[in-house]
């Protein structure tokens, strides 16, 4: 009994023992919780760019343009890759457009993230991943290499299906889409390598990328189940019609619809570098 | 020589490069897709394990041979490109102690996020190496024993020291003090804005006398500190005191000393005398008595600020990179045997807290264990052993020494893992979209220069996998989209063959002349030769208009040597644009040796194009067998059968298959 009384006594007594140890795990584990689940979080506060493209288009190029205002060598990419960049001087984000000319914030550049993506075949879930679970993304860029683009070409055959699969994914999101779809989309399809004399025009870039996909989505639509239909429990109406439903040929203006806004542009990484028409989209969507 | 010598991460961007000739981009993009991405020479490989490079195998490009080691947890690739027809036999070496020099200096770049610049001046630290393993090679050849126990034994014995200290070299030990001699010399010149250039004092008559006057060491800095600062006549008898404080906090017992020096300088005229005086006599007496420990702290300082500028004298590189490499080597054996009693059971119950909030670092036995179930996992799915292991060899090398995430178990990290490993080998590098390939053959652009022909599909596998029922399958698919199709019977071997052949062709007209479809038969009985057959089927459906042309074959199994090696011949002769083999979803372990032997037997340059696989309606979510066959091949798998029926046939859905095999719910 009295040894149970001696006990309470000592618990309930202001020990400074029992005070120290109050005050080190009341300093301590506001540092554990943030070690342990707030540093993985990076900076998602900041606005990003979704670079993509097939394998050899330029994208990393791009990237390294961006980033440090001449191009460094490149090789394939296995790995998605995110860096900051901020505006150049001469182009003015959307957001700060009317802002006074004297004001001091034009001079801090409007800073944003590019996220570059492999373009192996074998590698593009990561831009569609990013895609369909997005962090802040104010647009998307399909770069494409414009001197590879010839009529029956393989090289046209390869990034219309790409685009196709990019443009139906973004419709797909946008058009389910509830709470979590933004307002509207921008892709910029930026036809690089004009430097080469064998690059298509922007113009020419754009209607052969129509033709093809309207060939494209046509052969999808005659195409095989997919396995995962009908093997599986639920049959998920396939909804994979890109663009106008019934519409006899595919042109990018069909993605306004869905809020997606289609651009075309051209530039080069390389040589005299000429990425203004690129970097003026970007600023737009910041 | 060594043609090119590459610092490139896996995001692509290359950080280093020295290139003593040109050499085509293709090759690195080829080891990277080859070797990393689709896996085609070193199964499971990816940016896995920092294995040496002399593990690595080396890639062959054209005349060139790469050799390549990673950094896994800075995503950085080492690559040497020379002509394969060299033998260079320190290239492993230079390949591993570079990337050891670079890891070690700009590491800490490296981890920086978001950003691909990493400042480097890397060509001194290259050359040296370059020069030191050339010549290191030649040596050998001459005076093998002495080359070596120079070579190898320099670095060694700084091994043993501590890691800080310099390498107890006689020829650096003078090097050095003459060069903060040659400092001190200048600056008692009273010229104080000379800043130490880093050069060393070539006349051995400087040498000499700097060194007679102050050998060097801790004091002959603040010396030279004190002798530069502009104000003499005011400040030198504080700073004197300072140095004296300093000193005396430094060794305290030379305290008596320092006063008898204080008696002296009062006999000096005047104050800028006796403060230069001071400290040439500080300097001196100093030294003699703390000598090691004043040498030790001055040498590595000079040391480490040179380093941050970037210039550097050859020899005093050298020892740098010695001791970066060797205190390497010690980290590695040392790893091994760290950590007390104390040490290890605080990081027990870290591991186990972190085991369930995250921010684990998985080792190699937490995985272990892990692996085998999932491991076992596969082997019930029908995975073929040799597949499993190499998918949890790749997760094994992925993980290692990576950190969960938040609340993430070592277990869903391997899930997650795992279902991206099955998620890369399955996918296939470009997608197929047969119908959009036939056209492209049955009617080319205007304006490309080729000529309409038939696109050509064969079909090869060993018997009864069902190799007329998926042709007759693909032609009904075909037939529904209004092409005209050839089917051509080159089972010229087994009886019954091409009557069942038959009776499948009409039935297909049957179902499908309403809807606009045209399906012939192409048959020449039994015995003749079927690569002879097929190419004049090929040239009567091109004479008659056909849009494909599909090919069945006689089942054959893959080790029958006789029959395998005549595919060679009928892949020349046909020239499928397609050749597809059907493997049956039941097979289990054959799989792998199957799909290797067919992929094989149409002679180089030929391979496989895609898998179907048949039956799996029967083998529900044991669906193993495509995993296997693509592991064995990196052929993708195209289409899966599903039924009895001409319309159960689908194209292949790696998000299906993936689910299936990791039993993920939708
Ligand atoms: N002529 C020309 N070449 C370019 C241009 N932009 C990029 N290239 C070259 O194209 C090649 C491929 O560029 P990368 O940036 O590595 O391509 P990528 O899109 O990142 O490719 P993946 O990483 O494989 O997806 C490099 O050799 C570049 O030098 C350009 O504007 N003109
Ligand atoms: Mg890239």
């Amino acid at each position: 009994m009295v040894i149970a009384k001696d006990w309470v006594l000592a618990l309930l007594n202001p020990s400074p023992l029992g005070l120290a140890v109050a005050i080190v795990l009341a300093l301590t584990i506001p540092l554990f919780l943030h070690t342990f689940i707030f540093r993985a979080s990076g900076l998602v506060s900041l606005p990003s760019i979704l670079l993509l493209g097939p394998s050899g288009s330029g994208k990393t190029s791009l990237l390294t343009l961006f980033e440090r205002g001449a191009n460094a060598s490149t090789h394939t990419s296995q790995s998605p890759i995110a860096v900051e960049c901020s505006l150049p001087v001469g182009a003015i984000a959307r957001t700060d457009k009317y802002r006074s000319m004297n004001d001091p914030t034009n001079l801090t550049h409007k800073k944003f993230l590019l996220l570059d993506t492999p373009g192996h075949g074998k590698l593009r879930h990561h831009a569609l991943e990013t895609i369909t679970n997005p962090q802040n993304l104010k647009g998307v860029i399909f770069l494409l290499d414009a001197a590879n683009m010839a009529a029956g070409d393989e090289g046209l055959r390869q990034t219309a299906g790409y685009l196709h699969d990019v443009l139906l994914l973004l419709q797909k999101r946008m058009s389910n889409g509830t709470s979590k779809a933004p307002k509207e989309m921008a892709i910029l399809i930026a036809a690089n390598k004009m430097d080469l004399f064998t690059a298509l025009p922007a113009a020419l870039v754009k209607s052969s990328l129509e033709t093809e996909i309207t060939k494209l989505r046509v052969s999808r639509s005659k195409g095989l189940l997919d396995s995962g239909v009908n093997m599986g429990d639920d049959g998920e109406d396939n909804d994979d019609w890109l663009g106008e439903m019934g519409s006899k040929d595919f042109k990018l203006s069909q993605m306004e619809e869905f809020n997606i806004m289609v651009e075309v542009a051209c530039g080069n990484v390389t040589g005299n570098a000429n990425v203004e028409k690129w970097w003026k989209w970007v600023g737009d969507r910041l | 020589m060594l043609d090119t010598f590459e610092i490139l991460t896996t995001s692509g961007v290359v950080l280093w490069s020295r290139s003593f000739s040109t050499i085509s981009p293709a090759i690195i993009n080829g080891l990277i897709t080859n070797v990393f991405i689709e896996e085609r020479t070193l199964p499971g490989a990816g940016i896995a394990d920092d294995v040496s490079a002399a593990n690595n195998p080396p890639y062959k490009h054209d005349q060139h041979t790469v050799k390549w080691t990673t950094s896994k947890e800075l995503g950085v690739i080492f690559v040497a490109v020379y002509r394969s027809l060299l033998h260079l036999s320190w290239i492993d070496k230079l390949v591993d102690n570079i990337k050891t020099l670079f890891v070690d200096l700009y590491g800490d770049q490296l981890r920086k996020p978001h950003t691909t610049v990493v400042k480097c001046h890397f060509d001194e630290y290259f050359d040296q190496q370059l020069q030191e393993l050339e010549k290191s090679a030649i040596n050998k050849d001459i005076k093998v024993a002495e080359s070596t126990a120079f070579l190898e034994k320099a670095p060694a014995s700084v091994a043993g020291e501590l890691r800080d200290e310099p390498p107890p070299l006689p020829g650096l030990l003078s090097r050095g003090q003459s060069k903060n001699n040659y400092n001190d010399l200048t600056s008692n010149d009273s010229s104080p804005a000379r800043t130490p250039s880093g050069s060393r004092p070539s006349t051995p008559a400087g040498h000499l006398l700097t060194g007679k006057a102050n050998p060097g060491g801790k004091t002959s800095r603040r010396a030279r500190k004190a002798a530069n600062t502009p104000t003499y006549a005011s400040s030198g008898e504080e700073s004197g005191a300072k140095k004296n404080r300093a000193a005396k906090a430094a060794a305290p017992k030379k305290g008596r000393r320092w006063d008898a020096d204080g008696l002296a300088d009062e006999d000096s005229d005047t104050p800028l005398d006796y403060s230069t005086h001071a400290n040439d006599a500080t300097s001196g007496e100093e030294d003699g008595t703390t000598r090691p420990g004043g040498m030790e702290e001055v040498d590595q300082e000079t040391w480490g600020s040179r380093t941050k500028k970037g210039q550097f004298v050859l020899k005093d590189l050298d020892d740098q990179v010695h001791s970066i490499l060797s205190s390497a080597d010690t980290k590695k054996v040392g790893s091994a045997t760290s950590g007390g009693l104390v040490g290890s059971s605080i990081s027990a119950i870290g591991g186990l807290f972190r085991n369930v909030v995250g921010g684990k670092e998985l080792t190699k036995e937490d995985l272990d264990k892990d692996l085998k179930v999932v491991e076992d996992h596969l082997l019930r799915k029908n995975v073929a052993r040799e597949a499993a292991i190499r998918l949890c060899e790749g997760v094994e090398r992925e993980l290692i020494g990576v950190k969960t995430g938040s609340f993430e178990s070592p277990q869903a990290r391997i899930q997650t893992a795992m279902e991206a490993s099955l998620k890369k080998i399955l996918t296939p590098t470009s997608s197929l979209d047969l119908l959009r390939e036939i056209d492209a053959v049955t009617s080319p652009s205007s304006l490309s220069l080729t000529k309409r022909r038939p696109y050509v599909i064969s079909i090869v596998g060993v018997n009864g996998v069902g190799k007329s029922t998926n042709l007759s399958k693909i032609c009904f698919f075909l037939l529904q989209n209004k092409y005209k199709v050839l089917v051509v019977a080159c089972d010229t071997f087994r009886s019954g063959a091409v009557e069942q052949l038959a009776v499948h062709v009409r039935n297909l007209k049957e179902l499908t002349t309403r809807e606009g479809g045209v399906v012939e038969l192409y048959q020449k009985g039994y015995g003749k030769d079927a690569a002879n057959v097929a190419k004049d089927a090929v040239a009567f459906g091109a004479q008659e208009g056909f849009d494909v042309v599909l090919i069945d074959t006689a089942g054959r199994r893959h080790n029958d040597q006789r029959l395998m090696s005549s595919l060679e011949k009928f892949a020349k002769f046909a020239q499928p644009d397609k050749i597809l083999m059907v493997g049956e979803a039941l097979v289990g372990t054959d799989s792998v040796a199957q799909a290797r032997n067919f992929d094989a037997a149409f002679g180089a340059g030929r391979r496989l194009d895609g898998f179907i696989i048949s039956k799996c309606d029967t083998v529900g979510d044991m669906v193993g067998t495509l995993v296997s066959m693509v592991h064995a091949t990196n052929v993708p798998v195209l289409f899966v059968g599903v039924g009895q029926h001409y319309n159960d046939l689908r194209t292949f859905s790696v998000k299906w298959a993936v689910e299936k095999l990791l039993d993920i719910k939708k």
